[in-house]
């Protein structure tokens, strides 16, 4: 039999607010264990939440961003369960009112065509404490460090809507891309900023039923995402074609033997409505002003750049793809730089170089106004293309001027007619032989010619003015 | 006799003698928190536990002046009566108020088996902030003493906004007034005849006593009907059951309080530690409570509508006349003696309503009636007439003590 996957996906998403949920600690996990803590966050007895008005403005942002109807009413439940790394017993979580429902995002198909997947809620919560056990050893140690207990999360539930791998990472790439727009969330998998929990069920191709699921988590990047939920379709497949019968679960992906392996059986506890954190009530007004700090979101930006910029629809897409390039890219156009030129350089060899040294363009020494005048040296012709990516390098790791980079590193280009013509001489002296087979009518050898002739400048011919010259000279 | 207090706080080192609570002598349980001092809650899950820092109550009481003279025994997390001693430290002489906290009707219960009053505020009105407590949507911080006018003026010092308790409704910021309404002439009373059934002749009578004392005070009194009066105990039980477990949670031995020293690893000493934390009156209540968290939510859900609709009637019925009138106890069950949630339940009966509605309810003393002989009346006001409540219940105490009728 052939069967189809059906897939939905739950988020966990990090937002980067200041402090934690219910408390003015400091929302730093990774500080010195145990620094960032407090009556509220510890839960000492007589402690009261305090819900922070910055974290539910960024989970409002988030929610807009990704097209959902915020909720004029949503409230906190307990979800009850009992272990070392929840400081209270149960977790603070908006289970019965959550802050927001039926969103989207688009994803292009596998076929290439545009598919909507739906987002089914998005709802509030606080992450819970980390757990280090130490087994080795006569007396096992177990520590926990609260510095991340308390710190605020969205939880993002798909439908049911995904069928393949492709859609899955698709799914999260575009979520990410809307929700890092808003400058809510980092959203990085390989931090833990954002954790894929990926359920799985599988039915005959062409029926509507919902089997029973299978949960796997653990993915710490988007390509472990694909190849868990690819290998686990297998599993299940496996399975059923034995005859076995799939069980509620949790399974891990281990990304060393890139196979998922069981947890435990999936354990729901009871949510209970919270009578210590006041519902959530926005008014219009209220979500109306949040609204208008939304940035124009991708799609948007990318239908503006083909209509203000010319570009191509794939130019667009790279260029509004991340917010702060997108910023970079239109600071430097207006600088009176050429749109595609422009877009081509940053695609081609801005973004290649950054993610070289895994950082964003703010965390270097590139700034709008530095790239603006490298591509204007390169315009004017005052560097060529091959000087003009070294010192590119440089922009971003040095904070020295474009002058200085250019006098220092001897990159201006020779466009001395003179100078070119001496070189010419020393070249077409030194390959005779080439030189007879040009002339007697192989047109193939020019280019051989340029190359030695750009090797002798040590790369800082202007090559148009050299190539006018060698052709003239063999006329 | 074990000793009264828990812990008694030397002489006061602080002292603001210019408030306007100067040298009022108070006394607290073991589950609101005073920085330094023990905070066990009656609880071995607490045990060692000392406050870090001073309940808003707390702090506020200080500042005007009151002089806290230590923390009484209380029931283990404040579930009932049982060992309770707050109210012996005002009968002894120690002590002029008496802070406890009103989940079933403690304070009321309390002090109706002193001859005291004892109100329970409106809930919400007091900060709930350093309160280790067990019920959130029901405790209150209730306060009991002889004289309605100090209990006035010290919940005048109470109430009012906090910004630790984000949960106080936008009404209760303003705080109380220890100015009092004057005049009851003009009041109706009413009486739920559905709560007389339980009692017998002779507590029928002690109620009626009580009652004619209101009659004589000026206002009218009339018969009400509640059909869903039956519903208060369940409910109750049902909601503060679940909220209490969850409540409970926190005391798993990681951070503060009791921590079991058997156990392998981890996970052993995290269930022997709950295994151990809990006496034997709290620990199957919390077990209700998980029962209907994990086994029964939908039944749970029925006990929140109920208490939706039971607000709904009371508020009818606080429409049609000014307040509500209750026994507070039947004399012969002991709230202090007992041992069992049904005994528990039993004992609290009578003050169930105005927990799980939260209305504001006075307790009101007959003098002229023996300790083992009165029933109490609770006086049971729309949201925030916690001032009339105390207003009436001077104009009684007046009156008793040989005063001018209003």
């Amino acid at each position: 039999m052939k069967y189809e996957a059906v897939i939905g996906l739950e988020i966990h998403v990090q937002l980067n607010a200041a402090t934690k949920l219910f408390c003015d600690c400091p929302n730093r996990p990774g500080d010195a264990p145990n620094r960032n803590v407090c009556p509220v966050c510890l839960w000492l007895p007589g402690a009261l939440p305090r819900l922070s008005q910055e974290s539910l403005e960024k989970a409002v942002l988030a929610c807009l961003a990704l097209n959902c109807t915020i909720q004029n009413e949503s409230a906190f439940d307990q979800k009850v369960y009992y272990y070392p790394d929840l400081p209270k017993g149960y977790q603070l979580s908006q289970h019965h009112k959550p802050l927001a429902r039926n969103g989207w995002v688009d994803i292009v198909g596998a076929d290439g065509g545009l598919k909507r997947l739906r987002i089914h809620h998005i709802h509030l919560e606080e992450d819970v404490a980390k757990l280090v056990h130490e087994t080795e050893g006569r007396t096992p140690i177990s520590l926990v460090d609260f510095n991340r207990a308390g710190t605020p999360l969205i939880e993002i539930v798909s439908e049911p809507d995904m069928r393949t791998p492709h859609d899955a990472m698709e799914y999260v790439k575009a979520l990410r891309a809307q929700l890092r727009y808003t400058g809510s969330a980092e959203c990085s998998l390989e931090q833990g900023t954002l954790r894929v929990d990926a359920n799985i069920s599988l039915r005959p191709a062409g029926t509507e039923a919902l089997n029973t699921k299978v949960e796997v988590k653990n993915m710490n990047s988007i390509h472990n995402v694909g190849d868990a939920i690819a290998y686990e379709i297998v599993r299940q497949t496996e399975c059923l074609e034995k005859g076995e019968p799939i069980v509620l679960h949790t399974r891990l992906w281990d990304p060393e033997r890139r196979v998922t392996a069981p947890m435990r059986a999936k354990f729901e506890g009871p949510c209970v409505p919270d009578p210590s954190v006041a519902p959530i009530v926005l008014t219009d007004a209220w979500l109306d002003a949040i609204r208008g700090r939304l940035p124009e979101m991708p799609a948007r930006k990318s239908a503006r750049f083909m209509e203000t910029y010319g570009l191509t629809p794939d130019e667009a897409a790279a260029m509004s793809a991340e917010r702060d390039l997108s910023e970079f890219f239109e600071s430097v156009v207006a600088r009176d730089l050429p749109p595609r030129k422009t877009a081509g350089w940053i695609a081609s060899q801005l973004i290649p170089a950054l993610r070289e040294r895994n950082q964003a363009v703010g965390q270097t020494h590139l700034t709008a106004e530095r790239f603006a005048s490298l591509l204007g040296a390169l315009e004017k012709e005052i560097v060529n293309t091959q000087s003009a990516r070294e010192i590119l390098v440089r922009l971003l790791d040095s904070p020295a001027a474009l002058e200085e980079i250019i006098q220092n590193g001897g990159f201006r280009q020779l466009s001395e007619t003179g100078d070119l013509e001496t070189l010419i001489d020393r070249v077409l002296a030194a390959h005779p032989a080439d030189v007879a087979d040009y002339r007697s009518g192989n047109p193939k050898v020019l280019g051989f010619l340029m190359g030695q002739a750009m090797k002798a400048s040590q790369g800082k011919a202007n090559p148009k003015v050299l190539k006018a010259l060698l052709a003239q000279r063999l006329g | 006799m074990p000793e009264v207090f828990t812990y008694r706080n030397a002489p006061p080192s602080r002292i603001a003698p210019e408030g306007a609570l100067a040298g009022l002598r108070v006394t607290v349980q073991p589950n609101l928190a005073v920085r330094g001092w023990l905070c066990e809650a009656g609880s071995r899950a607490l045990s060692g536990y000392t406050a870090l820092q001073d309940a808003t109550v707390v702090a506020r009481l200080v500042q005007a002046g009151a002089v806290l003279n230590g923390s009484s025994r209380m029931a283990e997390l404040g579930f009932g009566l049982a060992g309770d001693t707050s109210v012996r430290t005002i009968v002894d002489g120690h002590a002029d108020v008496a802070l406890i906290t009103d989940t079933m009707g403690e304070v009321r219960l309390a002090a109706a088996g002193a001859g005291l009053f004892g109100l329970k505020p409106t809930y919400s009105l007091v900060s709930r902030h350093g309160l280790a407590g067990l019920v959130p949507s029901m405790e209150s911080i209730g306060l009991a003493a002889a004289d309605p006018g100090r209990i006035a003026e010290t919940l005048a010092v109470m109430a009012g906004a906090d910004p630790d308790d984000p949960s106080m409704p936008d009404d209760c910021t303003a705080g109380f007034s220890a100015a009092l309404p004057s005049g009851t002439g003009s009041l109706t009373a009413g009486i739920i005849e559905e709560s007389l059934s339980s009692l017998d002749p002779d507590e029928r009578l002690a109620f009626d006593a009580s009652v004619a004392r209101l009659g004589v005070a000026g206002l009218a009194i009339q018969t009400l009907n509640l059909a869903d009066y039956g519903f208060f105990q369940d409910v109750h039980h049902v909601i503060a059951a679940v909220e209490a477990s969850s409540s409970a949670g926190k005391f798993d031995g990681v951070r503060y309080g009791h921590r079991s020293t058997a156990g392998k690893n981890w996970n052993e000493m995290y269930l022997n530690t709950r295994a151990e934390s809990f006496g034997p009156l709290i620990k199957p209540f919390l077990f209700q409570g998980a029962y209907f968290q994990f086994e029964r939510y939908p039944a749970f859900e029925n006990a929140c509508r109920l208490r939706g609709r039971l607000l709904g009637a009371v508020d009818d019925l606080l429409g049609q006349v000014d307040l509500i009138v209750l026994p507070t106890r039947r004399p012969a069950s002991d709230a202090m003696r007992a041992a069992t949630i049904e005994a528990t339940y039993a004992a609290f009966a009578l003050t169930l309503p105005a927990s799980v509605t939260g209305h504001p309810v006075l307790q009101v003393p007959n003098p002229g009636l023996a300790a083992d002989q009165d029933t109490g009346l609770q006086l049971i006001g729309r949201r925030l007439d916690d001032g009339r409540l105390l207003a009436i219940g001077q104009h009684l105490s007046s009156a008793a003590r040989g005063g001018t009728l209003i």
